[in-house]
C-alpha cells in the first residue's frame, strides 16, 4: 500500500471517529481479556506442572505433626523448622523397596542485619539428592562446599554472594524457576550444617535442644521401585522407625491443587466466554453501525467505478489498521497488568505460577494479535458484503 | 449508444409502478431533458440507463452490452471511463477537499495519472467557475458550488454519456445557467448528456425533451 493510500485510509476511519474510537476501545478491551485469561492460565499450568516434576518423589516423610506446615511451606512460600533426629534417615534406607532416598534439613534465616533477606535455608546432601539437582539453571564444576550455596531463582543478588548469620557465601548456582516457595530458598550442602547453625545461634537465632544437637534433618524424600507400593513402605517405615512421622505425597498434593486449578479455570473459562460473547456482540452493533452510516459512500464510488471487491479490501484494510493497533495495544495493556501482578495473583489463589518468559510473551501477543484481527474481520466481513451489495442508486436514495 | 427497452420498475416499499414498458434512445452529441412532474420516476429512469438500479424488466444496451449482465468488472470499468452520473444530491467526503474527492476515487494505487487528473479537475472547476475552491473542504461550499464539483467529478475521466439527475435544482438561475452551458459545450465535442428536470429552462438548451408520462405505455 503506498503512502498516499495509507494516508487515505487513517483519513477514512477519522472520518467516522466517533464509531471507530468504540471499535478500538472494544478490540482492546477483547485483546486485554484474551491475553490476560491466556497468560494467567498458562502461567498456572506451567506452575503446576513444573511443581508435579519439582517435587519428584512418591513419598516425603516429615516429624509426625508437621505435615500442614510441610505443605504450607511447598506451595506458600511460608518458612518452617521441623526436625527428625539424624539417625532417622539411616534407618529408613535400609528399608526394601526404596530406589532412591535423600533428606533435607531446613532452617529460616533472620529478619535482620546479619542477613541478606529473610529465606528458607534447605541443607541437602548432593552425593543422594534427587530432588534438588535437576533443576540447577547454571551448571557449576567443583564441589558444593562449605562457603558456597545455590540459590532459588527469586533471589538476586548483585556481587554474586548472599550474607547469612554474618558470613557472606559465593552463589555457586541458580535453580530454574518453578513459581513455588522452593524459589526463595537458599540451598547448602549438608557439611555446611552444623557451622551455620552456629553462626545462626551466635546472631540471635532461637535453637531447640534438637537444633543444638546438630545432628538433624527435617524431611526424607523416598521414591518407590517398581516392586513395591508407597503404602508397603510406609508400612516398614513405621515398623523401622515407628509412629513418629507424617506422609505427604506430592503427587496427591499436585492432584488436589490440579482440582483447585480445574475449577479456578472453569470459572476463569465461563466468565471469558460470556465476557467473550458480549464483546463480540458490541463489535457486531458497531460495525453494523459503521457499515450503515458508509452505505451512501459506498454507492457514490460504485458509481464512479470502484468494483465491489475493491471496496470490500479498501473496507478490510480499515478494519485491519484498527483491529492491528486495538490488538497490539490491547495486548500490550494486558501484559503490563498481568506480568507485573502475576505472582500476586498466583498468591492469592494459592497456587504455582510460573510466569512467561519474553520469548512466550511476544509469541502470545502474535497469536492474540492473529485472533482479534480474524475476529474483527469475522465480525464485520457480513455487513460489508451487505453494503457493498446494496444497488448503488438505493443507498443514494435513502441519503436524499 | 444507448438503448433501453422495455423497462419497467416498481419499488417493493410501494405497488405503484415506477416505469412501465419504457423505451429510450441516446446517441452521441445529444442533450436530452427527461422532464415531468415530482413522483413520475425521471430519477429512477436516470439510474437505470446509468446502471445503478435494476430494472424488474427491459433491458439497457450501452455500446450493444447490455448493462446488467455483465459482470461487476466490467461494469464498474463502464462507470469509470464510459458513463458519468452526477446524484441529486450532494455527496463528498467531509475530510477530502474538493480536488480530493474529484481525484482520489478515479486513482488506482499507485498512480501514474494523478498529476494528469489534477489538472483536468482544475480545468474543469475552472470553466464552471469554482477554480479557487479546489482546495477548500465541502462544508465550506453552497450547494450551488457543491453541484459544479460533482459534475467535474463525473466529467473527470471524459466519459461518453453524461447522466445528471435535477442538476440545476434549488440553485439560482446564474448558476444553473453556468451548469447547462458547460453541459452542451460537453455535448458539442462529441459526447451526450441526459439531464433529469423539472427546470424549463433546460428545454432551451436541450436538443430533445423526453416526457415520461408520455412515453410510457402502460401508465
Amino acid at each position: 500500500m503506498s503512502l498516499k493510500r495509507t494516508k487515505n485510509t487513517i483519513k477514512d476511519i477519522q472520518r467516522h471517529a466517533f464509531l471507530n474510537a468504540c471499535l478500538l476501545a472494544t478490540v482492546v478491551i477483547l485483546s486485554v481479556m484474551l491475553f490476560s485469561v491466556t497468560v494467567i492460565s498458562v502461567s498456572l499450568k506451567k506452575g503446576m506442572g513444573n511443581m508435579r516434576n519439582r517435587l519428584g518423589a512418591d513419598i516425603m516423610l516429615v516429624p509426625k505433626g508437621e505435615r500442614e506446615k510441610a505443605e504450607n511451606m511447598l506451595l506458600e512460600g511460608s518458612r518452617s523448622n521441623f526436625y527428625f533426629d539424624g539417625a532417622v534417615y539411616e534407618k529408613v534406607q535400609s528399608i526394601d523397596g526404596i530406589s532412591d532416598s535423600t533428606s533435607q534439613c531446613f532452617l529460616k534465616s533472620l529478619s535482620a542485619d546479619c542477613c541478606s533477606s529473610e529465606v528458607q535455608i534447605v541443607f541437602f546432601d548432593p552425593e543422594t539428592d534427587f530432588v534438588v539437582g535437576p533443576w540447577i539453571e547454571t551448571e557449576y564444576k567443583q564441589k558444593l562446599s562449605g562457603d558456597a550455596v545455590i540459590v532459588g531463582s527469586d533471589i538476586v543478588s548483585e556481587d554474586g554472594r548472599i550474607k547469612l548469620f554474618g558470613q557472606e557465601y559465593a552463589i555457586a548456582s541458580q535453580m530454574a524457576r518453578t513459581g513455588t516457595a522452593l524459589d526463595s530458598s537458599v540451598y547448602f550442602s549438608t557439611d555446611a550444617k552444623s557451622e551455620l547453625l552456629k553462626n545462626a545461634e551466635e546472631k540471635g537465632s532461637f535453637l531447640t535442644e534438637e537444633q543444638k544437637k546438630g545432628d538433624i534433618l527435617s524431611s526424607i524424600f523416598i521414591n518407590v521401585d517398581g516392586s513395591h507400593t508407597a503404602e508397603q513402605i510406609i508400612d516398614s517405615a513405621h515398623k523401622t522407625i515407628g509412629d513418629i512421622f507424617d506422609v505427604v505425597y506430592p503427587k496427591k498434593l499436585h492432584e488436589s491443587l490440579s482440582g483447585s486449578l480445574g475449577k479456578i479455570t472453569g470459572v476463569v473459562n465461563v466468565i471469558s466466554l460470556s465476557l467473550g460473547i458480549l464483546l463480540v456482540a458490541i463489535l457486531l452493533i458497531i460495525n453494523s453501525i459503521i457499515m450503515k452510516g458508509r452505505k451512501s459512500e459506498i454507492a457514490l464510488l460504485r458509481v464512479l467505478g470502484h468494483r465491489k471487491k475493491d471496496l470490500i479490501r479498501k473496507l478490510l484494510s480499515e478494519i485491519g489498521l484498527i483491529s492491528l493497533a486495538g490488538a497490539l495495544g490491547g495486548s500490550f495493556l494486558g501484559a503490563l497488568i498481568v506480568i507485573p501482578f502475576g505472582r500476586y495473583i498466583g498468591k492469592s489463589l494459592d497456587m504455582p505460577y510460573l510466569g512467561p518468559g519474553i520469548a512466550s510473551v511476544l509469541l502470545q501477543i502474535l497469536l492474540i494479535v492473529g485472533l482479534v484481527i480474524l475476529i474483527v474481520f469475522l465480525s464485520s466481513v457480513f455487513f460489508i458484503i451487505h453494503t457493498t451489495n446494496i444497488e448503488p442508486y438505493l443507498a443514494l436514495r435513502k441519503e436524499e | 449508444m444507448l438503448t433501453a427497452e422495455g423497462i419497467s420498475k416498481s419499488y417493493k416499499s410501494g405497488r405503484r409502478k415506477i416505469l412501465d414498458s419504457l423505451e429510450i434512445s441516446i446517441d452521441e452529441g445529444e442533450f436530452i431533458a427527461v422532464m415531468g412532474e415530482s413522483g413520475s420516476g425521471k430519477s429512477t429512469l436516470l439510474a437505470v440507463l446509468a446502471g445503478i438500479l435494476d430494472p424488474d424488466l427491459g433491458q439497457v444496451l450501452f455500446e450493444g452490452k447490455d448493462l446488467y449482465k455483465l459482470s461487476d468488472e466490467e461494469l464498474s470499468d463502464i462507470h469509470k471511463r464510459r458513463i458519468g452520473y452526477v446524484p441529486q444530491s450532494n455527496f463528498f467526503l467531509k475530510n477530502y477537499t474538493i480536488l480530493e474527492n474529484i481525484v482520489e476515487p478515479f486513482l488506482a494505487d499507485p498512480s501514474k495519472e494523478r498529476e494528469e487528473y489534477e489538472q483536468k479537475a482544475k480545468l474543469h472547476l475552472e470553466k464552471l467557475g469554482i477554480g479557487d475552491l479546489a482546495d477548500r473542504f465541502p462544508h465550506e461550499l453552497s450547494g450551488g458550488e457543491l453541484k459544479r464539483a460533482a459534475i467535474a467529478r463525473a466529467l473527470l475521466t471524459e466519459p461518453v454519456l453524461l447522466i445528471a439527475d435535477e442538476p440545476t435544482t434549488g440553485l439560482d438561475s446564474g448558476t444553473g445557467r453556468i451548469i447547462l452551458e458547460y453541459l452542451s459545450e460537453y455535448v458539442v465535442s462529441g459526447h451526450a448528456v441526459l439531464v433529469a428536470t423539472h427546470d424549463d429552462h433546460v428545454k432551451e438548451y436541450a436538443g430533445r425533451v423526453f416526457d415520461i408520462r408520455k412515453s410510457q405505455t402502460g401508465l
